[in-house]
């Protein structure tokens, strides 16, 4: 059975706490105190900030930013086969939330992909999201 | 001119990279101008630094092609997969393997989840020449370069097996320590005949600061035959670059890149125009860019930056006179711009 995207990307989080510490606490830094909900192919679980970042499963009521999105719509961002922007305008990436919210989880997911792409633990994990249904 | 190779082109990581290894980089880049065809290949090492302040060699191959537009890969592997042979002209890289033999070198590709394998053969045509102690931001880089070689071989790429056959080709050799995202930016060029009979061969360098802003040198080294026929450094030579291509990057790998670098475009310019003249000599060449691919790293000055080489393919045309001897030819460039 595939690994879930929530504990794919909890493993991740741990990970850059430990290799990258610096790129770490910038994505901490940019999430802030909010809490981001994700739906991966119904899979729903959560990304917050604080302290250190905490990937929580299931619905988050607090949540200020919503995001709905499939394994495919993320590798294909990731393969570079759709940019994000197109993505977002397609539907495959579904984002709510204020605009300001918005924003600040965008800023995230940046300093995410910053921090990801200098770690070297990073590839396997992207393998093993590869290695999920889509 | 052939024990000259062997003598000056070893791999420098196993001592440099063990006395001092912070910033520690050294890159094997080959360039095989064919027919209606580019093929680019990169053996690179890295040095990485842990949390706990170890220090590692991150093994690289980078294979790109460009027919009808650049398609390729960059492949990391594990530091446990890299072997240096204890005589310093073997690097392996996982299956991958270049060798620096007396009279050039092999490069064995072996990327499977790449779909891309292949063995060239890189005999030299010219005379290496060294470049020492190149200032790059707060680093410095030395460089070794052979302006013309013969390739032969075979390249499985793009679904596509692609044979060699004679090919002009161009290799470099860079090792220092510097920083991706320090305050330098580069353009460099390989510029050779579409005749391989010409005995003209070229390559450019122009290394500035990282906004483009100043120039801090540049140098246009010309060769005959087999032999430097002429180096025009600094002052001697002027560069323009005029407009831009307008056009998006055919790839940009690694492909998760993608995702950090803002809009599609690069400031590849339209055209490069290069004017050097020197006791009597002069030399006029031009590059027209035609496509190119992005090669993004993350910065290592700024958590939130990356750095990005502009892999382009273009026609080049040089004309002028060294020693008396005319040089007029229409050519194939292949340039690097490097944006910090």
């Amino acid at each position: 059975m595939a690994e879930q995207v929530s504990s794919l990307l909890r493993r991740s989080v741990d990970h850059l706490a430990d290799e990258v510490p610096d790129s770490y606490r910038l994505v901490l830094e940019r999430l802030g105190q909010m809490v981001v909900e994700l739906d991966v192919d119904g899979e729903l679980f959560s990304l917050r900030g604080g302290h250190r970042l905490e990937v929580a499963d299931g619905a988050a009521d607090t949540a200020r930013a919503r995001i709905a999105t499939s394994r495919a719509a993320i590798l294909d961002v990731l393969d570079a086969r759709v940019a994000l922007g197109e993505a977002v305008e397609t539907g495959t990436v579904a984002v709510r939330g204020t605009l300001d919210d918005v924003q600040r989880a965008h800023d995230t997911l940046l300093a995410y992909a910053h921090a990801a792409v200098r770690a070297p633990s990073q590839p396997a994990l992207l393998a093993a999201l590869r290695a999920g249904p889509s | 001119m052939t024990a000259a190779l062997a003598g000056s082109d070893f791999l420098r990581a196993p001592v440099l990279a063990t006395a001092h290894a912070a910033g520690f980089k050294e890159w094997h880049h080959f360039v095989v101008h064919g027919a209606g065809r580019r093929l680019l290949i990169n053996f690179s090492l890295t040095n990485e630094t842990s949390r706990t302040g170890g220090n590692r060699l991150a093994p690289r191959v980078i294979v790109i092609s460009h027919e009808k537009q650049w398609t390729g890969a960059i492949e990391r592997f594990d530091d446990s997969e890299l072997d240096v042979s204890a005589d310093l002209g073997v690097v392996s890289i996982g299956p991958n393997r270049m060798v620096v033999r007396p009279d050039g070198y092999q490069v064995v590709i072996d990327l499977p989840g790449q779909d891309i394998r292949g063995e060239l053969n890189f005999t030299s045509a010219s005379r290496p020449f060294v470049v020492n102690n190149q200032p790059l931001g707060e680093g410095r880089m030395c460089w070794l370069f052979v302006p013309r070689l013969r390739a032969d071989g075979w390249l499985h790429i793009g679904g596509q097996e692609h044979h060699v056959d004679g090919e002009l080709a161009y290799h470099d050799h860079n090792w220092g320590r510097f920083w991706w995202g320090d305050d330098f930016g580069w353009t460099w060029g390989t510029i050779l005949s579409q005749t391989p009979r010409n005995p003209w061969s070229m390559v450019f360098l122009r290394m500035t600061d990282r906004r483009r802003l100043r120039c801090l040198s540049q140098a246009l080294y010309v060769w005959h035959h087999d032999e430097p026929a002429a180096i025009f450094r600094h002052a001697g030579v002027q560069t323009r670059s005029c407009g831009r291509l307008g056009r998006a990057a055919d790839c940009t790998l690694p492909a998760p890149m993608r995702l950090l670098l803002d809009g599609e475009m690069s400031d590849v310019p339209e055209r490069v125009e290069i004017d050097a003249t020197r006791a009597g000599d002069s030399v006029h060449a031009e590059f027209r860019p035609q496509s190119y691919a992005r090669l993004a790293q993350p910065s290592e000055v700024s958590l939130d930056r990356s750095t990005v080489l502009c892999e382009t393919n273009g026609t080049a045309q040089a004309s002028g006179s060294i020693n008396g001897e005319r040089i007029d030819f229409v050519g194939t460039g292949v340039f690097e711009f490097l944006y910090g």
